[in-house]
């Protein structure tokens, strides 16, 4: 192997690797809702059936449904709309508590919360959302794990 | 038993070749069976295929994802067969992989090469190479997360980063003499480090791996080379790209440089470029139509493996594997 190209082999691996955290944890642009994605979920009507498929699913999940049972669906179910409505580009303020202070109580393991994504993946795929457009929602919400898994 | 099918399938074609493959992989599924309950908790393909050196990743280049479908909390396992055929040689290769907490990885594996063109090698000097002589290898692999998290840190750049190591050791059979011939060890530890990161608002995954190594061909043939070959290790990079089609389905590519250790010594014995080595590539596809069942379906080039007894053919074919998980 030649110079050069250990040289560049390093340069990439080490500029993917070492990215400064500060760069990374305060990128904005990635935050924001990216365009046309509101209007791909359906709006605020189709994001309002998502939630309810979402909910109903949920809830009945064997693995995740115990930690929704103090919880009443239908104000879980606008509260989400809202959420994700703003999230999406929408016209909604989502005025509920913080992603923390809700989940701060609940034992909340890392498999808990990608049972979560699996069940609004197939609540999505329900309401025939595409699915890069249910990655771009997703790339949205995963970050919460940092504020809602409590086990690490 | 969605998964039976399609697993037996691959079983009977390796079967024909190694009837051990199709116990060991009953074996594994006897175990792993009753560990299906324990309800692992990865997102579909998050914890990659299994890479032939038996580590987590794509097809030939280890990702810093740890392997199986366990995750944070959970103890997982995944058993692969693989085999792949190049216009003069094949390979079939097995082995499980440990995945603990989604922090640490150990894996097993082994790789039977069928190395018939090397009889050849009796023309040059009286090595005694038998007809058929396959090469064997087994690979101890463990790899460890250090940071980041591939998936769920869609609002970063910051990468999955994980390190790990491969001991390899390779059985020649009556290919031992040309190995003592080349100076080559028959075991060699790589270390590497990988990052991997899931562009997820894209649907794309990107690696890139660095490997520190001295193995020739991966190790089948040996671990460094007499002089004037290069027996030192070298860096080598790796590089691997996914789309991710939909839940179930990825396609992509990868490309890994590799070291030409021995190039020099067989150009000092008049042979020219004989043994000449060259980087591997290849575009797969991945299949997950369930958590416990992936299908890759690849093809391969493998570019010139002993140049000198294959009429200096670039070697490319197809790459089969199965894995499943839990």
């Amino acid at each position: 192997m030649t110079h050069p190209r250990t040289l560049i082999a390093l340069a990439i691996a080490l500029g993917g690797l070492w990215a400064p955290p500060a760069f990374a944890q305060g990128s904005a642009a990635m935050a924001t809702a990216p365009a046309g994605l509101y209007q791909a979920l359906g709006e605020k009507p189709g994001i309002t059936r998502l939630m309810d498929g979402f909910v109903n699913r949920v809830v009945k999940d064997p693995r995740i449904g115990g930690h929704f049972k103090d919880v009443k669906p239908a104000a879980l179910k606008e509260s989400l709309t809202d959420q994700i409505c703003q999230l999406s580009g929408g016209p909604c303020k989502y005025e509920g508590a913080d992603m923390k202070s809700v989940h701060a109580d609940m034992d909340i393991h890392k498999g808990h919360f990608n049972a979560l994504v699996e069940v609004l993946q197939s609540a999505m795929d329900a309401e025939g959302i595409p699915f890069a457009q249910q990655n771009r929602l997703l790339a949205l919400l995963a970050p919460m794990h940092r504020d809602v898994i409590t086990k690490r | 038993m969605l998964f039976a099918t399609p697993l037996l399938l691959e079983q009977e074609t390796a079967m024909k070749h190694r009837p051990s493959l199709t116990l060991l992989a009953a074996a594994v599924l006897a175990t792993v069976s009753g560990w299906a309950q324990a309800d692992t908790g990865k997102l579909l393909l998050t914890g990659g295929v299994s890479t032939i050196a038996g580590s987590a990743g794509g097809g030939l280049t280890p990702w810093a994802v740890i392997g199986s479908n366990a995750t944070e909390g959970e103890v997982g396992v995944s058993a692969y067969a693989t085999r792949a055929a190049t216009q003069d040689y094949s390979l079939n290769g097995y082995g499980v992989a440990l995945g603990l907490h989604e922090r640490l990885e150990l894996s097993l594996a082994r790789q039977d090469f069928d190395a018939s063109p090397a009889l050849a090698l009796n023309g040059i000097a009286p090595f005694g190479v038998a007809p058929g002589q396959h090469l064997k290898m087994d690979v101890l692999g463990v790899k460890l997360r250090v940071a980041g998290d591939a998936v769920l840190d869609s609002d970063s750049w910051m990468p999955q980063i994980a390190v790990g190591l491969e001991h390899k050791r390779v059985h020649p059979g009556s290919i031992g003499s040309v190995l003592d011939f080349l100076g080559t060890q028959t075991s060699g530890t790589d270390v590497y480090v990988s990052a991997t990161k899931l562009l997820l608002a894209q649907s794309v995954l990107v690696n890139g791996t660095l490997r520190y190594t001295n193995a020739n061909q991966n190790g089948l043939l040996g671990f460094g080379s007499a002089a004037p070959g290069k027996n030192r290790r070298s860096l080598q990079p790796e590089f691997s790209v996914a789309y991710l089609i939909n839940k179930h389905l990825a396609v992509g590519a990868e490309y890994r440089f590799k070291p030409n250790n021995l190039q020099a010594l067989g150009a000092a014995a008049g042979l020219g470029a004989a043994l000449r080595e060259d980087d591997w590539k290849d575009l797969f596809i991945a299949w997950a139509p369930s958590k416990n069942l992936s299908l890759t379906l690849a093809y391969v080039d493998l570019g010139r493996i002993v140049p000198g007894i294959t009429n200096n053919r670039r070697q490319t074919g197809y790459y089969l594997s199965a894995q499943v998980a839990f």
